[in-house]
């Protein structure tokens, strides 16, 4: 049975978020009203390379990419998939990291012959679903979205194995507290100086600074004199922080600068934004000179985008292991995955 | 409660007690002159205060860097005092800003006004004596109503 695989990079009103869309990732093919992206890297992983792994080892040789707008207007054009000869199509929303074994999810869903298996934890919806050739056209008929089969009484998939939401700041920082402490199988991309901390290339940690594990600093992050990381921190690539900010049980996403003097705890900072975790609030950094977006380097390219020749391609392991088909950037709303 | 109009400024006194608070809104005005003099008049307020005074935050939005520097103005006039300050956030993006500038372990920060003048630690740093003693007071509040 000819099987594919459809991963969608959701963004849109649908998701909160903190911050306005940032040119990063999926460049012409992200929604310019997404809130944080799900291809934010979590310790330095991209959770979209960890999934596409778990698709290359179910056998499947390529699989479709769509973000943003695109993934409505794909969505509505999956009984395109029957049509090219698609009997199976495993479908997933990157919303959650999710250590699946895909293959008994296929397994599954074939002992029990439903025409969509959606996969559920504990908390409901985990973005990933297998969709039978009768699914994928009734998709296209009823230009119904995707999740619509599944609201039929289908038996779902229940996954009993780590899982956790990552449009979810509170999620999204357990995931990083789980991959510090090596209680999931995300490791921090970086090397490991002392025990439970980590730390990318480039970076640089002034010498009066404090790095406090577990925690982990990205790649070319600047720690300056008298700033405190750690415990349970996350600094991704490309930061600044400045003089004796604590960043503390937190997440500075790339490309943030943190002025001098701050504490943050318990909080996820995007640029000029910061959520918080523990009471909910949403807060502009920006107004008061405490935080903001550090401008991306001109030498850095995005991870990958849709170029004249329709190839894509950058400077993160996404693009060095995988590559893209050149076939239908132009005239489809996604991109072909050589796996 | 008394309520007395200092230049534009609505400066309202609550009586809790036996104990007399004053409380002054946080400049919020819209046009920096406005703003200016509100600002103004809150240092001037807060130099004439003998009683404790409970700086109103309820009315702003967010706060900008000149705000953050009125802000340790404040601080800075009732230091060595013994002008008891203490802040209302009025909504938890306000009160996460306060945090995150570390000005919420200078001085203890509450929900509401009914909040300051229901806690009795409050009154009680009043008559304590010794900025180390207040401080660690002003500590406990923040623990006690930031969970």
């Amino acid at each position: 049975m000819k099987l594919g695989a459809f991963v969608m990079v959701p963004g849109g009103d649908d998701f909160t978020g903190i911050r306005e869309a940032q040119p990063h990732g999926l460049a012409a093919f992200e929604n310019p009203r997404a809130p944080y992206s799900s291809r934010m890297p979590i310790l330095g992983n991209d959770v979209l390379q960890s999934w596409m792994e778990r698709v290359r080892k179910l056998g499947v040789p390529s699989l479709w990419l769509a973000s943003g707008a695109g993934v409505a207007a794909a969505t509505s054009a999956l009984a395109e998939f029957a049509r090219q000869g698609i009997e199976r199509l495993l479908v997933i929303e990157l919303k959650s990291y999710a250590e699946m074994d895909l293959a008994d999810l296929v397994r599954f869903h074939c002992e029990r012959r439903n025409p969509v298996t959606e996969a559920h934890d504990a908390g409901g919806q985990l973005g990933v679903r297998l969709l039978d050739r009768p699914a994928l056209r009734a998709t296209g008929e009823k230009h119904e979205s995707c999740s619509s089969p599944t609201k039929s009484a289908q038996t779902p998939y229940q996954f009993s194995g780590y899982a956790k939401r990552i449009l979810s700041a509170r999620e999204r920082q357990e995931l990083v507290g789980d991959g510090l402490t090596g209680a999931c199988a995300m490791r921090p991309l970086g090397t490991q100086i002392r025990e439970q901390v980590w730390i990318g290339e480039g970076v640089k940690v002034a010498t009066s600074a404090r790095v406090i594990g577990p925690t982990y600093i990205g790649a070319r992050t600047i720690v300056r004199a008298g700033a405190t990381i750690g415990p349970f921190a996350s600094v991704e690539r490309d930061c600044v922080v400045d003089c004796g900010t604590t960043v503390e049980r937190s997440t500075v996403l790339p490309d943030t600068y943190l002025a001098p003097g701050l504490l943050i705890q318990n909080g996820l900072v995007d640029g000029g934004h910061l959520e918080h975790l523990g009471w909910g609030a949403v807060v502009d950094l920006e107004p008061a000179g405490l935080g903001g977006r550090i401008p991306r380097r001109g030498a850095r390219r995005e991870p990958f985008c849709a170029t004249s020749d329709g190839c894509s391609g950058g400077d993160n392991a996404l693009a060095r292991n995988f590559s893209f088909s050149s076939s239908s950037a132009a005239s489809q709303p996604w991109l072909q995955v050589q796996l | 409660m008394n309520s007395a109009v200092v230049k534009g400024s609505i400066v309202k006194d609550r009586v809790k007690n036996g104990l007399a608070w004053r409380i002054l809104p946080f400049p919020s005005a819209s046009s920096s002159a406005s703003r200016r003099a509100q600002r103004k008049d809150l240092l001037n307020a807060l130099r004439v205060s003998e009683s404790p005074v409970i700086l109103d935050f309820s009315e702003c939005r967010s706060l900008s860097f000149e705000d953050i520097d009125l802000l340790l103005e404040c601080l800075a006039q009732v230091a060595g005092r013994d002008t008891q300050l203490v802040f209302v956030a009025g909504s938890s993006a306000t009160r996460v800003l306060l945090e995150v500038t570390r000005i919420s372990s200078l001085a203890p920060v509450f929900n509401s006004i009914e909040e300051v003048l229901a806690h009795p630690q409050v009154a009680a740093e009043r008559d304590s004596e010794g900025r180390d003693k207040d401080h660690q007071g002003a500590n406990q509040s923040q623990t006690l109503w930031s969970a």
